[in-house]
């Protein structure tokens, strides 16, 4: 076990070191300077120099390689130039907004999506399952600016139960604000709970011990929910994590549209302005997610299923 | 059940989606095109009576602000628009839309006769927001900050000239020139030039610029970067019994479907940047009034004159006459914009149409002035515009197909909005549209005149690359002239010249699109389209 989590540790690590290069030079390879775009139409030659030395940017690649690095490991981000504040104070009031959202979206996607995975399931290849296949293909094919855009004319501007657009703290404030924009990345996400879960559920449902529970007498509640889901959600939650990169896409859409003050809107407004220190750390703090969650993952792999962590001992 | 609910949802979404496109095709009220700086409103006849104060307003902005400080701009309209809330400058430009220079701070001054003094007197017991005096002293020393560049980095190009400045007593405050700037009177009207309280920002620092205090008709109540910021009145405001609003809360709403639908559910009682296509069918809404402004802005396409082709005043002017402005203004501006009658954007000072007749359309000359040229079968042209903005695309296809018809093979570059920007600082690209809006800082021509004809602007001719001695002359006396009847004349001189030269194309020049609802009044904006929110108040909701 110990030789198995030392591995991913390493390996974490060198993807870790590989994002922040990765990013270190995308930003500065694609066209833009920072000093430019603040500047705009005034952006003499003096002016641009000026805020290079102010911002840094006459070092060497390499020295802002490595000043960026040291940052990481110290934890200070340093300052923004396209904001003038503090990066981690910048990124710490950004990723609230972006955290409920996100979360109150998967909760909606399940709460919806595991209900019809198991009414499919239970009814494959009849027309209900055929239906639901079709709306949650629909809703996932919608692009979400135009699906977000729907639901707040239908729920905000026509029957005024949340407002249209906007972003409130607390409880009651996010049940106000972030309802429509959740509901928006619940529906995007539908499709993956309800195709993955009805799969894996058919093919469980199909099992030697589902129609033992059965012969047993068990109700079809109990086969169902007891025997059968325990054993179809592991790879439900597997894709789930593994979709991070998609939610962070969906979150920058959706942000947009209802005016939500996250660190998607963050990301974007960091690259039009070719913030470098913005979105290297942006773009380094969401890989090290992805990357922590998919470790804590291995881990409770390694944990549930034996082969996985004697695997490590060979 | 859920899923019947939701069969349901999808249902009422769709249903919802077609009666929204139709619903655009309602309305069509003709929009006439307003009087230059002023601009145009749906009238309401409350907005007849007697200004009442008190009140509160949320006005939906498609850009954000990031930074309060007037001499380090981040995002263009975005801050100076906030800025303008906050802070004076000693003058400023006309409330009421014209090009003049009113006073601010200064209630007036004396310009000496060799135009190279100016004497400010200003109004007897000035206050800042919070209460405490602000002195000649502090003025003189915001001014030496406008002239430094290394403080001032937004615009350090609008202080040239200004030699020195002094307090001579508590209300009377000197600037000496080392030659005469025609435009330095609006030079100090706009925001780097704003009086910000020294004992404060010294005191606290980079803090400061939180929570600044100032002379304006507003004080920031709470900064949230990346989502609002709250205005409250200013009790020590100069004008008296203004502002009206009491409050104010600026959203910052960048999708413009998020803001109309903020505006029409009454959520937003203002909002800016409509897009043009929803304009009519905005107009046809009983409770909202949409206002074009209308200020120094145009779209403007660079052609880089050390492309050989481009080089050719024949193929330049060819161009031009190709362009059917027309039905551009139709297809993509939906008739909001106006066809130039100068290579610059609008200005007040601009000879009319009558005077200077506005760029044509017309394909036999435009065939004719090709075969004039070094190019008389044609050429292929690179064109870049920026992404991400639908109507470049649209206008760039358009110009695609036009230009074929004299022979020109358009190559369209679709490039991310920063990388075009930089490519033109660069000078590399053939034709670009480097901004999406091209706009001027002061309601004179001076500053883009500059850019376009003089060397020491370091602009290379606005980055045409164009240049040329008899407008170098005409622009160099031009900037310096003091005597406001002789400016006129000569300005018609440039614009003749600029015109015949065509250093680069104005496809168009176009307004600001604002939106409210009709019992806000007020909302006219100044000649440069900044909101003038002192002016506005609240006027009961007609039954």
């Amino acid at each position: 076990m110990l030789v198995y989590l030392v591995k991913r540790l390493i390996i974490s690590i060198v993807v870790l070191l590989g994002i922040a290069l990765g990013t270190f030079l995308m930003i500065h390879l694609i066209p833009g300077d920072p000093a430019k775009i603040q500047l705009g139409v005034h952006a003499t030659p003096e002016a641009v120099e000026q805020l290079h030395h102010k911002w840094g940017l006459d070092r060497s690649w390499p020295e802002q390689f490595w000043l960026y690095l040291g940052n990481i490991v110290t934890l200070n981000f340093g300052e923004s130039t396209a904001f003038s504040s503090n990066i981690a104070e910048l990124i710490g009031n950004r990723v609230g907004p972006s955290a409920a959202i996100l979360i109150y979206g998967i909760l909606i996607a399940l709460i919806i999506g595991v209900p019809l995975a198991i009414i499919a399931a239970l009814r494959q290849g009849g027309v209900v399952d055929n239906a639901i296949r079709v709306v949650t293909t629909f809703t996932f094919a919608m692009p979400p600016f135009w699906l977000g855009l729907m639901l707040a004319l239908l729920l905000g501007f026509e029957l005024k139960w949340f407002p249209v657009s906007g972003y409130e703290g607390g409880i009651g404030g996010i049940l106000r604000t972030c309802t429509v924009p959740a509901l928006t990345i619940g529906l995007g996400l539908l499709v993956v709970i309800v195709r993955n879960l009805r799969a894996s559920l058919v093919t469980v449902l199909n099992s030697e011990y589902i129609e033992a529970a059965r012969a047993r007498g068990y109700g079809e509640f109990r086969v169902v929910g007891r025997h059968a889901m325990k054993n179809s959600v592991v790879g439900t939650i597997t894709i789930l994590a593994s979709l991070f990169g998609f939610l962070v896409g969906l979150l920058v859409l959706v942000e947009n549209v209802f005016q939500i003050p996250g660190a998607g809107t963050l990301l974007v407004q960091a690259v039009s302005k070719r913030d470098y220190q913005l979105v290297q750390t942006l773009v380094f703090l969401s890989g090290a997610v992805v990357v922590i969650i998919g470790f804590l993952a291995d881990i409770a792999y390694a944990w549930l299923d034996p082969r996985i962590r004697l695997a490590g001992r060979s | 059940m859920r899923k019947l609910l939701l069969i349901g949802t999808m249902g009422a979404l769709l249903a919802l989606l077609v009666s929204a496109c139709g619903g655009s095709s309602g309305g069509g009220g003709a929009i006439s095109v307003a009087k230059e700086g002023e601009s145009k409103t749906t009238a309401n006849a409350a907005c007849e009576e007697e200004p009442v104060a008190g009140g509160s307003l949320v006005y939906s902005r498609q850009l954000e602000t990031v930074t309060l400080n007037p001499r380090e701009i981040k995002n263009g309209n975005g801050d100076i628009f906030a800025q303008e809330m906050i802070f004076n400058g000693i003058v400023r430009n006309d409330p009421n839309g014209s090009d003049k220079v009113v006073p601010g701070l200064a209630e007036k001054w004396d310009i000496s006769k060799d135009g190279l003094t100016y004497t400010f007197h200003l109004r007897p017991g000035l206050k800042y927001s919070d209460g405490s005096p602000l002195t000649a002293e502090d003025i003189a020393w915001n001014l030496e900050q406008f002239a430094d560049p290394e403080v001032n980095i937004s615009l350090a190009g609008v202080a040239q000239g200004m030699e020195s400045v002094k307090a001579t007593n508590d209300t009377t405050v000197v600037v000496k020139l080392e030659h005469p700037v025609a435009a330095f009177l609006y030079n100090l009207s706009i925001f780097p030039a704003f009086i910000v309280d020294k004992a404060k920002l010294e005191s606290e620092g980079a803090a400061y610029w939180k929570h600044p205090v100032g002379t304006g008709p507003f004080i920031v109540k709470e900064f949230a970067t990346g989502s609002h910021i709250t205005f409250e009145k200013n009790p020590y405001y100069f004008e008296k019994g203004k502002p009206y609003l009491q409050t104010m809360r600026w959203n910052f709403v960048t999708n413009s479907n998020t803001r109309v639908l903020a505006l029409k559910s009454g959520e937003a009682q203002m909002a800016d940047g409509i897009p043009f296509t929803q304009v009519t069918s905005l107009q046809s809404e009983p409770n909202l009034g949409i206002e074009e402004v209308e200020l120094p802005q145009a779209v403007i396409l660079i052609a880089n004159n050390r492309v050989k082709a481009l080089g050719d005043v024949h193929v330049r002017r060819a161009l031009s006459l190709a362009l059917n402005r027309e039905q551009l203004n139709e297809t993509v501006f939906r008739g909001t914009g106006t066809v130039p009658n100068s290579v610059l954007m609008n200005f007040e000072l601009d000879a009319s149409d009558q005077e200077v007749a506005p760029f044509e359309f017309n394909l036999e000359k435009a065939k004719e002035e090709m075969a004039a040229s070094k190019f008389p079968k044609g050429f292929s042209v690179k064109l870049q515009y920026p992404a991400g903005s639908d109507y470049f695309k649209q206008m760039s296809l358009l110009i695609q197909s036009e230009l074929k018809e004299i022979g020109v093979e358009v190559k369209l570059e679709e490039l991310e909005s920063a990388a075009v920007a930089e490519k033109w600082f660069e000078g590399e690209f053939e034709m670009t549209f480097p901004f999406v809006g091209t706009s001027s800082d002061v309601p004179v021509p001076d500053e883009y005149a500059a850019f376009y004809a003089l060397p020491a602007a370091e602009l290379d001719g606005f980055k045409s690359y164009w240049t040329n001695k008899e407008a170098e002359g005409l622009v160099e006396k031009f900037i310096s002239s003091t005597n406001e009847a002789g400016r006129k004349a000569e300005w018609k001189k440039i614009q003749e010249l600029f015109n015949e030269e065509m250093p680069s194309l104005n496809v168009m020049d176009f307004p600001l699109i604002n939106g409210h609802q009709s019992n806000i009044c007020g909302t006219e904006a100044n000649g440069l389209g900044v909101d003038q929110l002192q002016e506005t108040w609240i006027a009961e909701k007609s039954s």
